[in-house]
């Protein structure tokens, strides 16, 4: 049971969170953020296998601005329940990035984009140009790291400071930029060349589906949450 | 399916494709492409196509696989014929089911992670059952001989395997016509043979009518029916090398020990002024980390030596640009000589225009002038020749001479024997990271076992490594 929620259909999954994310909006008392941020842990212990450290460094900068919402609130702030409106505030910021890691943290980019294309009839136009960026990522990085570095060999003096580095970016840019159209033309000629036409009207060989698992885990989850805010309601 | 009967049922039309007086314009271009071009492709012919870069050679593979004129609003006259019918009667998708094309970039016609994914794209695309799909799959990797790559992740294969990952995925399709843009371009030689071994050997079996774009032609040795030149180029005499060396004016050699951890062996190199180093390899030996690594480019590698201010030029010269004009460009490093460099390496006419808007040799050559005006003695070119025509070629190959008769050392990476027989002087070899040489080039070419080892080949396509000869040798 560790893993369901890697295994849950991504396109349920986003849904879910999606949904409670608005919610959450509604709701103005600084404990159902916390009872839902409480809710997204014990969710995560139970039925995941993450890696906490990533989490806790992907947390980190929302942590920081709940920290800032919370103090410009209590500090600045005149009227009476200043106190309550600060937690508030920082607790939606915890509850609402928790959430969206909740799903990013246990979803692979490759079976979201397969699913949204399969459950929620996103067009493959855009879903396969969507994979292919995603493919082009690492090799922009890379490109990017070696036009620098070829850029400051034929520039004689040493830039170090970071607003020397920020004005050379459009020199980077520009050579980047004219290689990743070229490179992007050449492939969508390529996935042309073999047949896609970018209509509804293929096979998967990475089958996404929904099964009973999705419906009975998503009425957990929907349970577990739902029961926060009728709880933080009621308080 | 019933496109599919429709193809079968047209087949004995022994004319596969047929386009009379057909001609192309791009959209807001006067002059067309290609000109009332007239052409005949019958079962199981070889055709080699040739011509210089912008003469047309990819436009007509893209005529012909039908991607123009919708991918890019061009407009077409004349008459084109698919077996025996208008290509614009064919649906969307459905040319491309009987035509598969190859691509030159091994790199950029990919869009899955891993070899299966990719494969399972083409059938996607054909709308295969998902239940056919791991027959289907496992059948074409027998074929190609594939299989120990099927969960690969395509990134970490090396360049000649990914071209044959790329042939495997348009085998898929069950094509009559495969065309072959430049697929030989960033092989290195051995590799390049290998390919076109394996590439004969398919076409037997599967009695395709073949295009081949290629400006190696030697390297495919009697594959071909016929051959299509769709522009002669005349070519300016080459003056020979003796008369730029006359010119050397200040000689500076050049020694470096470098050392990458993990990829790169202790090398030690020594390079005279004046003269031009070819160093080869097989792929992923290590030859373009040397070149950044003596750069400077590779922040952990240890390094000594006896000049810091380096010339370098990437694979893609683009890479270098700053500024708005090739004239600007030459001169940004601050060198007084930007007029003389830009008429020694023929950059006079297009002095004004922007670098990225030239064509790629002429990029080389403007990235190589700027190096030449600012004064550095040593220049390291990273495979200049890949995907470069003739023409292209020879001016490189000038503009080579015209660095070493500065006085500046020159070190080339480079797959083309033919180039590096004609410029080099001397020749390091490197594999697995281990650096040999200098060797003087006739007595590597000369040495079977030298040649072997490095996955070279003799320059002319001359000499023939025994495996790849023999099984050439049955499909003839």
């Amino acid at each position: 049971m560790s893993t369901w929620l890697h295994r849950l259909n991504p396109s349920i999954k986003m849904l879910v969170t999606f949904v409670f994310i608005f919610a959450l909006a509604f709701y103005f008392d600084p404990w159902t953020p916390l009872f839902v941020f409480i809710a997204v842990l014990v969710v995560q212990l139970l039925f995941s296998r993450i890696n906490w450290k990533r989490w806790a460094l992907l947390m980190l900068p929302f942590s920081l601005g709940a920290v800032g919402y919370f103090w410009t609130t209590y500090v600045f702030g005149t009227s009476d329940d200043r106190l309550e409106t600060a937690l508030s505030l920082s607790f939606r910021v915890f509850a609402f990035s928790s959430l969206s890691l909740l799903f990013v943290l246990t979803t692979s980019p490759m079976q979201f984009i397969m699913s949204v294309m399969q459950q929620l009839k996103l067009s493959p136009k855009l879903a396969y140009s969507l994979l292919v960026g995603y493919q082009f990522l690492p090799v922009l990085k890379d490109e990017f790291i070696q036009i620098r570095q070829v850029q400051q060999l034929r520039k004689p003096q040493v830039q170090k400071s970071t607003l020397a580095k920020l004005r050379a970016l459009p020199s980077v840019a520009i050579p980047l930029l004219a290689g990743a159209v070229r490179k992007a033309e050449k492939t969508a000629f390529a996935m042309e060349a073999r047949g896609f036409t970018g209509t509804r009207d293929r096979t998967y060989f990475h089958e996404v589906r929904l099964e009973r698992f999705d419906l009975y885990f998503s009425v957990v989850l929907i349970v577990i949450f739902t029961s926060c805010l009728v709880v933080g309601a009621t308080l | 399916m019933a496109m599919r009967l429709h193809v079968k049922s047209v087949m004995y039309v022994s004319k596969w494709i047929e386009f009379h007086n057909v001609t192309f314009h791009y959209p807001d271009e006067d002059t067309p492409v290609l000109s009332d071009m007239s052409l005949t492709l019958s079962e199981g012919e070889k055709w080699l196509i040739k011509g210089p870069s912008g003469c047309g050679k990819s436009t007509l593979f893209f005529l012909l696989n039908g991607l123009y004129p919708e991918a890019c609003d061009g407009e077409v006259d004349g008459t084109r014929l698919l077996f025996g019918k208008p290509y614009d009667e064919y649906r969307p998708g459905e040319i491309s089911q009987s035509i598969a094309t190859v691509f030159q970039d091994p790199d950029s016609q990919f869009c899955m992670p891993t070899v299966e994914e990719e494969l399972a794209f083409t059938l996607e695309n054909r709308s295969i059952p998902r239940e056919e799909m791991d027959l289907q799959i496992t059948r074409i990797l027998e074929e190609t001989g594939l299989t120990q790559f099927r969960t690969r992740v395509i990134q970490t294969l090396s360049g000649g395997e990914k071209q044959r990952v790329a042939t495997a995925c348009a085998l898929l399709m069950n094509p009559k016509i495969v065309l072959l843009d430049e697929p030989l371009a960033h092989l290195d030689p051995l590799t390049a043979r290998e390919y076109v071994a394996w590439f004969s050997d398919l076409q037997v079996k599967n009695g395709w009518t073949v295009l081949v774009i290629d400006h190696q032609d030697a390297i495919w040795e009697s594959f071909f029916d016929y051959t299509l030149v769709l522009e002669e180029t005349s070519m300016p005499p080459l003056k020979a090398k003796s008369a730029y060396a006359k010119e050397v004016k200040s000689q500076q050699d050049f020694r470096a020990e470098v050392r990458v951890p993990g990829i790169l062996h202790e090398a030690k190199l020594e390079v005279t002024g004046g003269s031009i180093t070819v160093l080869a390899g097989p792929n992923g030996a290590g030859k373009s980390t040397l070149l950044k690594a003596l750069a400077g480019l590779i922040p952990k590698a240890d390094r000594e030596q006896s000049d810091e201010t380096i010339g370098y030029v990437p694979q893609s010269p683009e890479f270098l640009f700053i500024t708005p004009s090739v004239r600007q460009e030459v001169s940004f490093g601050g060198g007084l000589r930007t007029e003389e460099f830009l008429t020694k390496l023929l950059l006079e006419g297009v002095a004004n225009s922007n670098p990225f808007a030239v064509s790629q040799g002429q990029k080389r050559r403007t990235a190589i002038a700027a190096m030449l005006n600012d004064g550095r003695p040593v220049l390291l070119l990273d495979e200049p020749t890949a995907g470069q025509d003739a023409f292209a070629l020879h001016e490189l190959e000038d503009a080579l001479f015209q660095v070493a008769a500065e006085g500046t050392a020159v070190v080339v990476v480079t797959h083309d024997m033919n180039f590096a027989e004609r410029i080099a002087d001397s020749m390091l070899l490197l594999k697995d990271g281990v650096l040999s040489g200098p060797f003087h080039p006739a007595n590597v070419f000369s040495d079977p076992s030298l040649l072997r080892t490095y996955r070279l080949v003799q320059p002319t396509g001359g000499a023939r490594d025994v495996d790849v000869a023999s099984s050439l040798e049955s499909v003839h």
